[in-house]
């Protein structure tokens, strides 16, 4: 050690606490003292409830619940709607109108669990109206399965069933559907029932709104972010559908998606208040160009077209265009109702109307009463025609029968011959025989047939 | 002097430093918590009121059940209490008047059935209606009493037009359509995002009615008409000083032949506006209807347009699709438009020229 001295005091135990150390120790305690009575206070204390979210980071609230419960306040602001709604977790309301609609559910369904919209943001809405199978049934369950399916991505946000019935008495097979005198009115009742789902529906936080139809058969999984990244007010796909061979192999479906011509809203003045005009029927000459007719199959799926009609199968509208109230008039709206008329009434209040021509998606075939008879009668065809060929090989067979014993006849007669021939070492003759003969037994065969045409 | 490697060892702490740094913290709590409920309470109620619908990933997977409404069940009668029917009361809100509130609060219709709308433009004007609003609100519904069902505040998405307070006339006319346009697009976006699937009754009552009988919603309603409107005054000081009342909603009226004539003549993007030297339509406006039941409340006249000051429909009637144009239709805009597309759906307006309700005198 160089330092003995200082040493000696360093190892010197030591009498009492230093005075230093005696304040700290006091300090200490008089702020843990603090301390606990403050939390204490913060207890006891009425009203100072905002001591405790902050330690426990607003996980006990305790005051404002009944606030919570009943008072909400909403920036409409923050819901516009954009073009890549699913990276700003925008909500989207899918609304479907449903009327006896049991057949077409699971295939809708199909098309439900394949949306690759993130289903947590989609809200349902369904309405089911004057229905008399069991669509409500079966969309019940079939809803609460796909709640409880096991794949955390399956199950959707807020799911409504709206029931109400409008007492139709318009008939919904395809027929009576689509024919021309029960248009107005039909299409005045649908375009009621469209208005009562969404106003029943649609909420403050909502960005965008979905309307689609139940039938539709063939649709791409990424439809939403597919026409949402277009980001337009309202915009539609093109509609067509499958047909049967014999008619064509396809068709154009929707025809409510239409630019606004000349002539038809000419003809539009010469009409009564309450008429209205629907397109796809011969009484309304509108030569307006249709979405569906520019369809090019190879064209570009992303190409836009103005629009002044649309079609109601498959229409993305950003909220706010409902907000500010366009609707599906009920009524004559320029001539005009339900979907054509929602799309006058969103120009008129200054949104862009848009459709697809070349993304398609594939309404269900459902054969006409026509196509019905059609097929009937083809199938009938078919089925005369089966006959007369198992007939007509009967016939063979039968005449092969009865001339079975000449024709065995002839075999031995030709061995004969040609056993002769061979003798006389010579081999062609015979085949050429035995062609001719043959040549002769089809000849009087198709001979009969004819007779046999004739006389039936 | 040479330290050896080793562990730097801290100096001890200052006792100073430690009761510095307790006070300090006690101050931050002291602050946080303060802002949070006494200073400026309402940044809280929206704090609070915005953390549970606002949809966060967090909430992805949980899982919600099927929800059924009946709408054939939702009735609307004469007799709206027994019914227990929902009613909607919808106010597009400018500036707060603490009278309306109380008027409000005074409505003996049953609190619980209540549902409270407010639509508030986002301006200057707005924040300081919104706030005052959510302190009386968070009184309102904190106490166990006299609570309404649920109270919905919602601000517009769009600019309220250039509010041009030039008085002059004419200026005003051709502002018209804008500032109607806007307030038509306020009230159907509070209308169309409100409306449950249990709402029976939707009561338009602007933020500046300040006086109404009490009974005001069971009354309209005992009316059973699709659109029912009464009559809106204003109270006021005459030159003496006495009290009086002159009418102040001009926009209820039944059409005439003139002003149809004189829509025939205009552009489908032209206005026909009440109250305007420029536009003579001799118009029969309830306003000044001549009864001959002079004291009868319940006395009704027909109207082709009504005024939203104080407004009561069916529900039906909105589900339907019956809004408030923002743009000229049928010549006619906002509630005078709703009026006429109502028409047009099947549903007649009815007005109450001896039932008052008052607005609030600047």
């Amino acid at each position: 050690m160089a330092n003995p001295a200082l040493g000696a005091s360093r190892f010197q135990p030591r009498a009492s606490t230093p005075a230093t150390r005696r304040r700290r120790k006091l300090l200490v305690r008089v702020a843990i003292a603090i301390a606990v009575a403050a939390l204490f206070a913060c207890f006891v204390w009425p009203g100072t409830g905002s001591f405790i979210s902050i330690f426990s980071l607003g996980l006990l609230s305790s005051d404002s619940d009944g606030l919570l419960d009943t008072v909400r306040y909403y920036d409409l602001s923050n819901v516009q709607g954009t073009a890549r709604g699913w990276e700003r977790e925008e909500r989207i309301l899918l609304c479907v109108p449903l009327r006896d609609a049991e057949p077409h559910l699971q295939m809708m369904f199909s098309h439900l669990r394949n949306l690759t919209y993130p289903h947590h943001l989609i809200d349902l809405a369904f309405l089911v109206s004057d229905s008399k199978d069991r669509t409500l049934d079966v969309l019940i369950e079939r809803l609460e399965d796909q709640q409880a399916d096991d794949d955390p991505k399956q199950p959707y946000g807020e799911i409504s069933i709206i029931e109400k019935d409008f007492g139709q008495k318009v008939n919904q097979d395809v027929e009576s559907r689509h024919g021309f005198a029960a248009q107005a009115s039909r299409r005045k009742l649908m375009a009621q029932a469209r208005n009562w789902l969404l106003s029943a529906t649609l909420r403050p936080y909502h960005s965008w709104v979905y309307w689609r139809d139940v039938d539709v058969e063939t649709a791409p999984f990424t439809i939403l972010e597919d026409l949402m990244r277009h980001n337009k007010d309202i915009i539609v796909p093109n509609v067509w559908r499958p047909l049967p061979d014999w008619l064509g192999g396809e068709q154009p479906y929707d025809l409510n998606s239409w630019q606004e011509s000349e002539t038809a809203l000419t003809l539009a003045d010469t009409l009564d208040e309450d008429a209205v005009i629907v397109e796809g029927y011969a009484e309304y000459a509108t030569w307006r160009p249709h979405l569906a007719y520019l369809r090019d199959p190879y064209g570009d799926p992303d190409m836009e077209m103005e629009i002044d009609g649309v079609g109601g199968v498959s229409i993305l509208a950003k909220a706010k265009v409902f907000r500010s109230g366009c609707h599906f008039p009920a009524f004559s709206f320029e001539k005009h109702a339900e979907t054509e008329g929602f799309g006058k009434m969103a120009k008129r209040m200054g949104y862009s109307v848009v459709g697809l021509p070349h993304y398609v998606i594939w309404h269900l075939y459902e054969p006409s009463v026509d196509d019905i008879k059609h097929m009937e009668e083809m199938e009938k065809e078919r089925v005369a025609k089966e006959a007369e060929e198992k007939e007509k090989a009967e016939k063979e067979k039968k005449i092969k029968e009865q001339f079975g014993d000449t024709n065995s006849q002839w075999e031995k007669d030709k061995t004969e011959i040609q056993n002769l021939a061979k003798e006389e070492s010579k081999k062609e003759a015979g085949g050429d025989a035995g062609k001719s003969d043959s040549q002769n037994t089809k000849d009087s065969n198709g001979a009969k047939d004819e007779a046999q045409k004739v006389e039936s | 002097m040479a330290r050896p490697m080793g562990p730097v060892r801290l100096r001890r702490t200052n006792p100073v430093t430690v009761i510095i740094g307790i006070v300090l913290c006690t101050f931050i709590i002291y602050f946080l918590s303060n802002s949070g409920s006494a200073t400026r309470p309402t940044a809280s109620k929206s704090r609070n009121a915005n953390s549970k619908p606002v949809p966060k990933s967090n909430l992805a997977h949980i899982r919600r059940d099927v929800q059924r409404f009946n709408l054939n069940h939702v009735t609307i009668t004469k007799d709206p209490i027994a019914n227990h029917e929902a009613v909607l009361i919808l106010t597009p809100m400018a500036r707060f008047y603490q009278d309306y509130w109380d008027n409000l609060m005074k409505l003996s219709y049953p609190h619980e059935l209540i549902t409270l709308g407010f639509i508030i433009p986002k301006n200057k004007e707005g924040n300081a209606a919104t706030t005052a609003l959510q302190a009386q609100i968070a009184k309102t519904q904190k106490s166990a009493t006299n609570k309404f069902r649920r109270v919905i505040i919602e601000r517009q998405d769009f600019d309220p037009p250039l509010a041009s307070q030039d008085e002059s006339e004419r200026h005003k006319l051709e502002n018209q359509k804008a500032r109607r346009s806007a307030m038509s697009k306020a009230r159907n976006s509070l209308l169309f995002t409100t409306l449950g699937p249990d709402t029976s009754w939707v009561l338009w009552l602007d933020g500046d009615i300040v006086e109404t009988p009490p009974t005001l919603i069971q009354d309209l309603a005992s009316h059973d008409k699709p659109i029912i409107v009464p009559n809106c005054y204003q109270r006021y000081k005459d030159d003496s000083g006495k009290p009086a009342e002159r009418a102040y909603d001009f926009n209820s009226w039944q059409d005439s032949e003139t002003a149809q004539e004189l829509a025939a003549k205009m552009g489908p993007d032209d206005l026909l506006l009440e109250g305007y030297e420029a536009l003579p339509t001799y118009r029969t406006l309830m306003a000044y209807m001549e009864l001959d039941e002079k004291d009868d409340p319940r006395a009704e006249v027909p109207l082709d347009g009504v005024g939203g000051t104080a407004l009561l429909v069916r529900a039906d009637v909105h589900r339907d699709g019956a809004m408030f144009p923002p743009f000229p239709f049928y010549h006619l805009i906002e509630t005078e438009g709703f009026a006429k597309m109502a028409k047009r759906l099947g549903w007649q307006a009815t007005g109450l020229p001896n039932y008052k309700v008052y607005h609030y005198n600047e």
